[in-house]
């Protein structure tokens, strides 16, 4: 085996330029499909991140009341099965959160508009101001002031309304009614409005007054989890262990038949909601709101492959093609070794370690271009949109290039790269010496 | 020792009579929202009318609304078909109990809406297209006399029952003698000024006294108002298929 090894070893650098054009229609290939897997994989890495950050956790929970005589309401006390489960889970839980929401209309002047307000503990969530981009006014009075609010440019510009002046907000309390609030603008923050994300924040007290739930109370609790991959088991956790003993027994009465993957459903009517006592949650892992952004990206992925594919096609040919020239041009040499007492299996066996070679060394190369490309990309400035910021890092592209795609991709090119040169390869095999030796070739 | 018990026994009947006292001026007031209610309830009759609302929006000037108001039973059951401006033409609000929904020609989908809702772009709200009911869905917090303008008036302060009411807290002005609401003033939760409504124009259908122009003042946003007139007002009977969603369909088609 050292011997083929090393004559195909040899071989590759006899004919350096021809070596050169099809290492390089495989290095292009890896590198083309090496990109855009990193591309995509750093786009949804960046994304998942952004929406952490936004919502502060990787893990979100809500809770909801409907006591008899009374009406569905979003509110959740404290509780102690969710405390049990924090508690428990505190391994994995690096910090949480407890946020009230309200969809609102900011009002100032003659001017109004609407937004989301989330209302949050400034203290308990210290990276939230962190993670927002000032463009006017500071952070520095917002944990002092009670009625403090961040809004982002677009809702400040729309109101006309500076840095330090009061605005009024029109919300429903948690029951329906109406409530107005007073709130101090303390500064603008770009907004990320790409999946109407756009919101602004106030202090969860204050605006726990104007929705009706207690100071202790709250709408969302978001989990943040040290390591992402353990944020659908920690979110399975929580499902199962919030689950009211109610529920647990409508699950069992909702015994439903698919046929083709379509359920059949044996009550076509819709039965009423029955109060219930307690809360109920719902909990929702990041990568349930990440599924639908994995799929797009998911198909981007496909699309690079097909390309690779494609790619890979013609450089077969090409590699079919220059080996069996290579058979020819070698006729005489391959009559000489097997004269001299080489086997049909060797002779093939140079052939298909010249293909892995030629393969490998295409491989290596592509993926050293696309180290290059992606160091120099991904140090570049992209935008400072705020549409795009979402995608981005720091306002850079960010590249994660995944090891179980590039061993598939490697042994992709180099079974490719074989069945390619097989062909040729069992030809110049099957050469009787003494032919191949009154060869003119 | 007699002496303090006489004493007590005195000052008992006195908070007695004054708790006695109370309770009576509600009843009054209490009577006299109760005749309100009955006297603009449409219970046994169908009402119909066009509704023109000029609403004047200080950032996009001023635009005039027509719709045309179907109702049955107070409002339990209403259509509004908007008539103008020409963009939202065939536009419908339709109520039926406790449903209303709102349906848009141009996707050819009903969406669900509430009757706090605003109307359009305009000030009034669907709930101001049903009959109030300040007997029974409000309870008296207090009351006095005043005067607005010339008339001599009741001043109410309501807060809401439940919290099904179009607002939490409202305060109306009656007048004394034709006992006719002129102005009603609308507070938030928190009993923040919202919304000013004034009734200067009332009309006789039938046994109702009903008002016949509206105006809704906006105090939250500054120069916001919208003033509601009602025309060709009936109280023929509407046939049964005007309050469904097919007729909400096809009637402009």
């Amino acid at each position: 085996m050292s011997m083929t090894l090393k004559v195909a070893s040899r071989n590759i650098f006899r004919q350096k330029k021809r070596t050169f054009l099809l290492a390089g229609a495989i290095a292009f290939g890896m590198l083309v499909i090496t990109l855009i897997n990193a591309f995509t994989g750093g786009l949804v890495e960046n994304i998942r991140e952004n929406i952490a950050d936004i919502f502060g956790g990787h893990v979100f929970i809500t809770g909801t009341e409907y006591p008899e005589g009374g009406q569905i309401v979003r509110r959740m006390k404290p509780d102690d099965r969710l405390d049990e489960l924090l508690a428990e889970h505190a391994p994995f839980i690096s910090s949480h959160t407890k946020r009230s929401e309200a969809y609102a209309t900011f009002i100032f002047g003659s001017k109004r508009t609407v937004d989301t307000v989330y209302g949050v503990d400034f203290v308990e969530e210290n990276k939230l101001l962190e993670s927002l981009v000032v463009s006017k006014g500071s952070f520095d009075r917002v944990a002092e002031l009670n009625n403090a609010i961040i809004v982002t440019e677009t809702v400040g510009q729309r109101l006309g309304v500076e840095p330090g002046e009061t605005i009024l907000v029109k919300l429903d309390t948690i029951t329906g009614q109406q409530n107005v609030g007073e709130f101090q603008v303390e500064a603008f923050v770009k907004d990320q409005d790409m999946f109407g994300m756009s919101s602004a924040y106030a202090h969860r007290a204050y605006l726990n007054e104007l929705l009706g739930l207690d100071t202790h109370e709250f709408q969302n609790l978001y989990l943040t989890i040290h390591d992402l991959s353990q944020a659908e088991a920690v979110a399975r956790d929580f499902r199962v262990g919030l689950r009211s003993d109610d529920e647990i027994e409508e699950e069992e009465v909702e015994v439903s038949v698919s046929v083709a993957g379509m359920p059949i459903s044996p009550q076509d009517k819709k039965e009423p909601i029955q109060p219930w006592e307690g809360t109920r949650y719902r909990v929702m892992g990041i990568n349930e709101i990440m599924e639908p952004i994995e799929q797009v990206v998911g198909v981007l992925d496909k699309i690079a492959l097909v390309v690779f594919l494609i790619l890979l096609f013609v450089t077969m040919v090409g590699i079919t093609n220059t080996f069996r020239m290579i058979m020819i041009e070698r006729t005489r040499e391959i009559g000489t070794m097997r004269a001299f007492g080489m086997h049909k299996k060797q002779v093939k066996r140079i052939f298909l370690w010249e293909a892995t070679l030629v393969s490998l060394l295409g491989v290596v190369t592509g993926l050293v271009l696309s180290g290059v490309l992606v160091f120099i990309l991904s140090r570049i400035g992209i935008t400072k949109d705020p549409a795009m910021q979402m995608f981005l890092t720091e306002g850079r592209l960010s590249f994660v290039i995944s090891k179980g795609s590039l061993v598939v991709n490697t042994v992709l090119v180099v079974v490719i790269s074989l069945i390619a040169a097989y062909w040729p390869a069992k030809a110049a095999a099957k050469l009787s010496p003494m032919k191949a030796l009154g060869s003119h070739t | 020792m007699k002496r303090i018990h006489f004493v007590t026994a005195v000052m008992i009947l006195i908070l007695a009579w004054s708790v006695v006292g109370y309770a009576q001026d509600f009843a009054h007031i209490e009577a006299l929202l109760d005749r309100i209610e009955q006297r603009s309830s449409f219970e046994n009759t169908d009402f119909s009318a066009l509704v023109n609302m000029i609403v004047e929006d200080p950032e996009k000037g001023i635009e005039k609304i027509v719709v045309r108001q179907f109702s049955r039973n107070n409002g339990e059951k209403f259509l509004l078909l908007i008539q103008e401006p020409v963009a939202n033409k065939g536009q419908g609000h339709l109520r039926d109990g406790d449903s209303l929904w709102m349906y848009d020609p141009s996707s050819r989908k009903f969406a669900h809406t509430s009757l706090k809702e605003n109307f359009q772009d305009s000030d009034a709200r669907n709930s101001d297209f049903v009959v109030e009911s300040y007997a029974t869905s409000y309870e008296i917090e207090g009351y006095e006399e005043g005067k607005l303008g010339n008339f001599a008036v009741y001043i109410v302060s309501l807060a809401a029952q439940s919290d099904n009411a179009s607002v939490p807290y409202s305060k109306i002005w009656i007048t004394k003698d034709t006992e006719l609401v002129l102005k009603v003033e609308e507070y938030s939760l928190n009993r923040r000024l919202m919304r000013t409504n004034l009734y200067p124009k009332y009309a006789k259908v039938g046994d109702n006294l009903i008002p016949v122009q509206m105006i809704f003042i906006d105090e939250l946003v500054a120069g916001q108002k919208t003033q509601m007139s009602l025309s060709e007002v009936s109280t023929n009977d509407i046939p049964d298929h005007v309050f469904t969603k097919a007729y909400v369909e096809r009637v402009n088609r």
